[in-house]
């Protein structure tokens, strides 16, 4: 399925969530704005910043309200303070596509059974120059990084899908059970986000990780 | 040259991408936006290495089956020519991967075109000056790693000489191997110099460690897009008059030089059928 069509599915059977955002069919358009100023949306005067360019999505999304680099979009520090009005579902799916890069198309493929996942062990073998190096992590290592570094507790809203190689799932922990859906609402109701593959943060952590542990085995260098 | 409209297909621009700098992947917006305004393509879309949606995700963004791939890369290398044919499983020109047909281009550093955006940056960032008291010095990465890296820039180099540009003298010069960009000064043969940074954005490299190496930041500096103000050209030292402009991807134009990349493929598949 498109994640156009996935969209305006979604939308039609009730779903008004993605990720931070909420989602609004108006009659005449679309309405995207933080979930946390869904109690200000409907006051006429909201102060919410009106955009009608879906492509403000990237700036929106680009700086936490404390301005803050969000390299991982999945961070759920996304800024207050905006609503976009758009006219059409091609322009609320591109202003979504700012907020949650691919996200529409990895659960569209997901639920149609067509979703590649890459393991832990897939991704850091193939990284190269500096990051080379985070491929030679131990499985335990790995374990415990994934519970100081995912899930909600430390700000990423994505449901990890991925295991460390074919035979290792992640071990059971509240970022491994986390379900990418931020602030308690049921599945029918918001669009999950989906990890397919560790970020490029996360492989930035396993080099560090991977160097303290070859520091760790090799005192004398 | 003017592209075929293909209101059937997708494009994906291929950029690096930065976990560290967020003005990294500014430019491939800009030109994937410039490009969606024109109303040439059904979908336009990014993916990158070192951001989201990663060039494994970008199979996903799209439904549509005819997808044209061109690297926003500055020169043909390691990246082009392994890392994207890897994570979009390309084997050649043409590509089908699970029922969708990759066209995979040329990077956009390496068409010809790329000279007259120089040439336009260059007369930006100094306007006033006479190219004939001038060397025009065009910047890269470099590496030991692989050759084709800088060989774009020195294309670049030749087809400036050889225009009627009118430069004094034309140089190259690379962050980490010879000539240094670093010496700019002794590089130079004239009064005036304007340095083009022939990279994608003002990244790290181009906007945060070239200006230690010209020595016209003491150290590296935040980000452009935390800054008030770009450059305070010129700059006087090493008893010369120095220009640094932005970096050449940042120019609205380069969008041209991606459809144009786009044309050539198409020429070149005509000519292979």
């Amino acid at each position: 399925m498109s994640p156009t069509t996935f969209l305006e599915q979604s939308l039609a059977n009730g779903i008004h969530r993605i990720g931070q955002i909420e989602v609004r069919a108006t009659g005449s358009g679309f309405q995207l704005f933080h979930a946390d100023d869904l109690a200000l949306v409907d006051q006429p005067d909201h102060g919410l910043t009106v955009h009608h360019d879906p492509e403000v999505a990237r700036d929106i999304s680009t700086y936490s309200e404390d301005g803050t680099y969000r390299f991982t979009k999945g961070q759920t520090n996304l800024k207050r303070g905006w609503i976009m009005i758009l006219d059409s579902i091609d322009d609320t799916r591109r202003a979504l596509d700012h907020f949650y890069p691919a996200a529409l198309g990895l659960v569209a493929a997901q639920r149609d059974g067509t979703l590649q996942i890459e393991t832990l062990r897939e991704k850091l073998n193939r990284q190269t120059g500096m990051y080379r190096f985070a491929r030679n992590i131990s499985d335990a290592g790995a374990q415990q990084l994934v519970q100081e570094v995912c899930g909600p507790a430390h700000q990423c809203a994505k449901w990890i899908l991925w295991k460390l190689d074919a035979e290792t799932p992640l071990d059971d922990s509240e970022a491994s059970r986390f379900r990418g859906i931020p602030g308690n609402l049921p599945e029918s109701e918001a669009i999950p986000l989906v990890c397919r593959e560790a970020c490029n943060h996360f492989v930035a952590e396993c080099r560090k990780v991977s160097k303290a542990e070859h520091a760790a085995a090799n005192p004398g260098g | 040259m003017p592209i075929t409209p293909k209101p059937h297909s997708a494009l994906l621009i291929v950029g690096h991408g930065s976990t560290e700098n967020p003005d990294s992947s500014t430019p491939y917006f800009d030109h994937a936006d410039e490009i969606r305004r024109r109303g040439l393509f059904k979908e336009v879309h990014c993916c990158f290495w070192k951001e989201e949606p990663s060039m494994r995700e970008a199979w996903y963004l799209t439904d549509c089956t005819d997808i044209y791939v061109v690297p926003d890369f500055i020169s043909e290398g390691y990246f082009t020519q392994d890392v994207i044919p890897r994570e979009l499983e390309l084997t050649g020109p043409t590509t089908t991967v699970r029922g969708k047909t990759f066209h995979y281009c040329l990077p956009v550093g390496v068409h010809p075109s790329m000279t007259g955006l120089i040439l336009r940056r260059a007369k930006e960032v100094a306007p006033d000056i006479d190219p004939a008291n001038t060397t025009l010095i065009i910047t890269g990465h470099g590496t030991g790693l692989n050759q084709n890296s800088t060989k774009a820039i020195r294309d670049q180099v030749d087809l400036i000489i050889a225009s009627d540009a009118g430069y004094a003298h034309v140089t190259d010069a690379y962050m980490e191997e010879q000539p240094f960009i670093a010496k700019w000064d002794e590089l130079a043969t004239t009064p005036n110099v304007v340095v083009v940074p022939f990279f994608i954005s003002d990244g790290l490299h181009s906007y945060q460690d070239i200006p230690v190496m010209l020595g016209i930041e003491p150290e590296v500096g935040p980000a452009a897009s935390q800054r008030e103000v770009f450059r305070h050209n010129p700059y006087h030292l090493r008893e010369k008059t120095l220009y640094y402009s932005s970096a050449i991807g940042t120019e609205r134009h380069l969008a041209d030089v991606i459809l144009d990349q786009i044309a050539d493929f198409d020429k070149e598949l005509k000519v292979r059928s």
